[in-house]
């Protein structure tokens, strides 16, 4: 029990050292773009095909029920109900913890352990603020984009499992798709994804940056990484989903 | 070496302890500016400890270590950067940044920490450390790319970016063999002649200990338990000190 206060304790210092230093010149702008790039536009492939075969699968199954209740029109509001409420920023955030937090808690884990972290610092280079915030602000940044992506495709793969079974045009399908989702709906949950962000980039550098376990560290900061920041989210989105509740109370509808 | 100036490091009844267990133990010592000093010892007695107490990498349990007059006990990461800056470090493993080019290696502090050095004098600074330590044409190589003594090279290039007065360095030729080995002792002793620059040598070999350091201090599970000249260890009360010494011969 200790060691899990331990934890908690620890990595709440290491997000106010970084709440801390991502205030103070310099930002480290350049730092932040290479790592959108390698969080973002390299997960882009996976959340897009990802996505899609997800919303293909959804709508085939969800297609059946609603036909038992004659209430196969509803299926486009469906669709795009589950996927901005829950299914686009959970899959999203759960895609990222695996295929970014194993990549940053290795990668930072493998740094510790080469002396390439020692080495930045005795180049009188700040390691923490060089190797930790990029990170955790290029997660937050990316993953709502990410996320409105996931949606996106989620809706085509929802549309082309409708298109097989009946003669929906793409105009009414997106017409029944956004009829009822207000704003209220849709911004929310997409930006709720940036604090997922957050949680994946602090929880993985932070499982990288502190190992002191040499080789043997970099594998387990990877698969301790995934497991962490996906437990993590998925805690977390108990409590965003009851405050966007408390907010926007409409959404709760 | 000026016998009369103040140390460039000074290290006072330094402790430090791991898990409970004392790394180093009461150490005191120091090194006169343009000194060679070499830090002897077998494995884990806390050669490399010190060396990373020295530049601030890890803090002491107890005792003051002193660059150039500044305690850096205690000091915050600004007051360590540029103490740091006055300072090279030759790791064991050269710790090359994996993602960057050689080039890219070298350039890294020069770009971050001058910020009024063109590019076209980086360039030229980069070239001129790459040629000294004989890698002029591979600066386009990956760190992934280069042979272990390459590495310690790319490594000493590196350390020496920002014209450091201090070099410390980590265990130069673990890992080489004797010709390669040879090599990276011969570019310690020209970079001390040609900089003046006081160098902290920690190894195991003993040889390269008499080849390159003006004094030597032998670590015993981290205890100081001699220091002075080759000549004067050889005469040491402590069976230990004699044996390493003699391993030289």
């Amino acid at each position: 029990m200790r060691k899990y206060l331990d934890f908690i304790g620890n990595i709440g210092l290491f997000a106010l050292r970084a709440v801390r230093r991502a205030l103070v010149p310099p930002f480290e702008i350049q730092m932040i773009l290479r790592q959108i790039e390698v969080a973002g536009w390299k997960s882009l492939p996976l959340v897009l095909s990802a996505g899609f075969a997800l919303g293909l699968v959804l709508a085939l199954h969800t297609r059946t029920t609603l036909v038992q209740f004659g209430a196969e029109a509803e299926m486009p509001a469906v669709q795009s109900l589950a996927f901005f409420n829950e299914i686009g920023p959970l899959l999203a955030g759960l895609l990222m913890a695996g295929r970014v937090g194993a990549g940053i808690g290795a990668e930072l884990a493998n740094m510790r352990a080469t002396e390439q972290i020692d080495a930045i610092e005795v180049l009188s280079m700040d390691a923490f603020k060089l190797l930790v915030i990029p990170r955790i602000i290029a997660c937050s940044i990316v993953l709502p984009i990410l996320t409105v992506f996931m949606d996106a495709v989620g809706l085509a793969g929802g549309y082309l499992a409708e298109r097989v079974t009946s003669d929906l045009s793409v105009q009414l399908y997106i017409s029944r798709a956004f009829h009822n989702v207000s704003w209220a709906a849709f911004v929310p949950p997409t930006f709720k994804t940036a604090i997922f962000g957050a949680v994946i980039g602090l929880v993985s550098c932070y499982l990288g940056y502190t190992t002191d376990e040499g080789a043997e560290g970099v594998g387990r900061a990877a698969t301790n990484s995934v497991v962490i920041s996906s437990l993590t989210i998925i805690l977390i989105d108990v409590v965003l989903v009851k405050a966007i509740f408390f907010l926007f109370p409409e959404t709760a509808i | 070496m000026n016998p009369g100036a103040p140390p460039a490091i000074a290290f006072r009844e330094v402790t430090r302890s791991f898990g409970g267990r004392a790394v180093l133990n009461n150490v005191s010592f120091e090194v006169a500016p343009g000194e060679a000093f070499c830090l002897l010892g077998r494995s884990g007695m806390g050669k490399s400890v010190t060396l990373k107490l020295t530049i601030g990498l890890i803090q002491p349990d107890a005792g003051t270590i002193c660059v150039e007059n500044d305690n850096i006990v205690g000091m915050d990461e600004d007051g360590l950067s540029k103490v740091r800056s006055r300072m090279g470090f030759l790791f064991q493993s050269a710790a090359l940044f994996d993602s960057f080019s050689l080039h890219d290696n070298l350039a890294v502090p020069l770009k971050r920490l001058r910020n009024k050095t063109s590019d076209a004098e980086i360039e030229a600074i980069v070239q001129k450390n790459l040629d000294d330590v004989g890698l002029g044409k591979d600066g386009r190589k990956m760190p992934a790319e280069l042979s272990g003594g390459m590495r310690k090279r790319a490594g000493l290039a590196r350390a020496l970016m920002l014209d450091p007065s201090i070099l410390l360095i980590d265990e130069p030729v673990s890992g080489l063999d004797r010709v390669t080995a040879s090599e990276i002792d011969d570019l310690l002793l020209r970079v001390r002649k040609r900089d003046n620059t006081t160098m902290v040598i920690v190894t195991h070999d003993t040889r390269e200990a008499h080849r390159v350091a003006d004094r030597v201090g032998v670590l015993d599970h981290g205890n100081l338990i001699a220091i002075g000249g080759m000549d004067e260890l050889a005469t040491n009360q402590s069976a230990l000190v004699r044996a390493l010494v003699s391993e030289a011969e």
